[in-house]
């Protein structure tokens, strides 16, 4: 997101592009959704891979001995999604969803105060954004702190 | 006066008496991942009746030698 704001935001400081051009906004709004997906899945692999490097280091330096079955094995262990993994899911997706809920609101009052369709975009992406991040945190809180 | 109810639980001691079962091995029989083990154990998440019964049975004891439910009566902030 802040990738977005110095690139989006730089561009339209530097007169380059007109505020107002809608068709710049959901391109660049649509590139970087897919930026996002993208680095998700790539995150999500490297941390798989790391996983399983920690957990097969572990276990040669525990047994001296290491098998690619057991470690399989041990990441099924570890990847579990229980009762209280379900619930911190759907406790942060209303955090989240509440935030993205008060961008919408704001969109619409900024409409009202006839703001432009790109500010009301803007709104739109950035509230959503904040909403997934927030998401995030909020489910590392409840593991902490418990449910 | 207000009543104030609290779900505590014995999983530590069942499991030393369990010839110290690990986390891992409680939460593979009652099929949930280690951190829901170490955040039920801890007091930091009360499980489902379903899952205390797993627990329970993972244990081969009955569900309220290991959960048991405490009633206390808070008067004006001290409590009693």
């Amino acid at each position: 997101m802040a990738a977005y704001c110095i690139y989006a935001f730089g561009k339209v400081q530097s007169g380059m592009i007109a505020p107002d051009d809608m068709k710049f906004w959901a391109t660049t709004i649509l590139i970087f959704i897919g930026i996002g997906v993208i680095a998700s899945i790539v995150i999500q692999i490297v941390f798989h891979l790391l996983l399983s490097i920690a957990i097969a280091v572990r276990k040669q330096m525990q047994e001296g001995k290491c098998d690619d079955k057991e470690v399989e094995k041990t990441i099924e262990q570890e990847m579990v999604e229980d009762e209280m993994d379900k619930l911190i899911g759907l406790k942060s997706i209303r955090i989240g969803f509440a935030i993205a809920g008060i961008g919408l609101i704001a969109t619409l009052v900024s409409l009202l105060l006839n703001y432009s369709s790109a500010v009301m975009l803007n709104i739109i992406f950035i509230s959503f954004s904040i909403g997934t991040s927030v998401e995030g945190v909020t489910q590392l809180y409840f593991y902490r702190r418990g449910v | 006066m207000a009543k104030k109810f609290r779900i505590t639980n014995n999983i530590r001691k069942l499991r030393f008496f369990a010839d110290e079962m690990t986390q891992q091995e409680l939460a593979e029989k009652a099929g949930i991942s280690r951190q829901t083990v170490i955040a039920i154990e801890a007091g930091k998440y009360s499980p489902s009746l379903e899952l205390a019964f797993r627990i329970a049975d993972a244990f081969g004891v009955n569900i309220t030698d290991v959960f048991d439910y405490e009633t206390k009566t808070e008067i004006r902030g001290g409590k009693a």
